[in-house]
């Protein structure tokens, strides 16, 4: 029965709604753990938590500088595209979120995180690492939400090779480091280390987001199609904070 | 008068079963979890067939499939029919030793995951992979201290 409605909105009500009672029991089960992390977080050294005030004030320094330049191209930027006429891009809105915990499911690569319809996550929106793309929100609750990685084997995404700004569509292979292209012709200019970007292609991911690095051109002899490995940008199983990208259907509208 | 039945118990040992599926672990060895959801529906229906059947099988699948974020019901036909299929042979099952009801336990767990595999290739959800069946193995390993704990679960509060 359900099986066959399985796409009816009754049912995926459900589903939305059990998101917050699932990350509820999750939290319950996790309070020990939590509880044992910030007590240790009490207890950390002055020398440790300094250190990392000196690390990250440099890391910070760093990113200033860069981003002084980033101001100064993006206004380039916008008079190249204001000269050709086309669609301006629209500056995304972040919202800032943790991972909370792995949908126990071992086949695939879904993930909790903290932040749900009250705080404008719905579903569809792009999910940033630290380093790059790495999945999208397909269920939001009020307060949680679940987002699908990009090494789901039920994922795929239109890329673009940074370099040579060739199209292809970068699928989940299950296993978390590594991205996969098929169908491409075995004379297609793509090399070991050449970066993938989102492309924009089909709306649902904006254009330029790091997704991964070519890892592995596989060319047989004799075989029309050559098949590319990829690894991720951001490692998707380290770190807890992830960025949500504001892109809703009005941003969408606006670059198509 | 008749005394109040515990049947709480039950319920309670299910939800504990399935809060052992959210204890975080790496995502590489999720696979390795054992599936005591599936051991303890099992023993239950093994101990009070009379009380815990194909609907409570349905309700547990319900539940898995909310955690998991799969689409809803894609585990409970599995569940549903492994539950039958151990109806039917409980008082069987029952007189078996501790290593053979271990086996029966790794034929019913494949058989509804096996179900559930199905399912989701209709769906085009993905399944597992091989090293599945190790995570089958060790599920199979924990029937014994399972089996345990929920006797006395069941003595201790006497739910008959």
């Amino acid at each position: 029965m359900l099986f066959f409605f399985r796409d009816d909105p009754r049912v995926s009500a459900v589903q939305r709604g059990a998101i917050d009672g699932v990350a509820f029991a999750t939290s319950l089960v996790l309070a020990p753990l939590d509880a044992w992390d910030r007590l240790s977080n009490v207890f950390q050294s002055r020398s440790s938590l300094q250190e990392e005030v000196r690390r990250l004030q440099q890391e910070n320094r760093v990113l200033k500088g860069q981003s002084q330049r980033l101001a100064s191209l993006l206004s380039e930027n916008a008079r190249y595209k204001a000269l050709l006429n086309s669609a301006r891009d629209i500056g995304d809105d972040l919202i800032a979120a943790q991972i909370t915990s792995l949908s126990p499911d071992p086949a695939r690569h879904i993930v909790m995180l903290d932040k749900g319809v009250n705080d404008g996550v719905a579903e569809g929106q792009p999910v940033l690492g630290a380093e790059g793309l790495i999945g999208q929100v397909t269920f939001s609750g009020n307060r949680n939400s679940r987002a699908v990685l990009i090494t789901d084997s039920a994922h795929a995404l239109p890329v673009q090779v940074n370099r040579s700004g060739l199209r292809a569509i970068a699928e989940g292979s299950g296993s978390i480091d590594r991205l996969v292209i098929r169908h491409l012709p075995a004379t297609t200019d793509i090399r070991v280390g050449d970066l993938l970007v989102t492309s924009g292609l089909g709306g649902r991911f904006p254009h330029g987001y790091p997704v991964a690095r070519v890892t592995e051109v596989i060319v047989l002899e004799g075989d029309a199609f050559a098949t590319v490995f990829a690894a991720p940008s951001s490692l998707l199983d380290r770190g807890r904070y992830v960025l949500v990208v504001m892109w809703g259907d009005l941003q969408r509208e606006a670059t198509l | 008068m008749e005394r109040r039945q515990a049947l709480w118990v039950i319920y309670v040992s299910l939800g504990v079963a399935l809060m052992t599926m959210l204890l975080p672990l790496p995502m590489e060895w999720r696979i390795l979890r054992p599936d005591f959801v599936a051991l303890a529906l099992f023993y239950w229906v093994l101990a009070l067939p009379h009380r815990v059947g194909v609907a409570t099988a349905f309700g547990v699948g319900i539940a898995q499939d909310l955690i998991e974020g799969a689409p809803l019901g894609i585990s409970c036909f599995g569940l549903m029919l492994a539950t039958l299929v151990l109806l039917f042979s409980y008082q069987r099952v029952r007189q078996f030793d501790g290593l053979q009801q271990s086996l029966v336990m790794l034929a019913l767990m494949m058989l509804s995951s096996g179900i559930e595999g199905w399912m989701r290739t209709g769906v085009d959800v993905p399944t597992l992979p091989l090293m599945g069946l190790l995570g089958f193995a060790i599920s199979m390993l924990c029937w014994i201290p399972t089996r345990h704990m929920c006797r006395q679960l069941r003595r201790h509060y006497e739910v008959v």
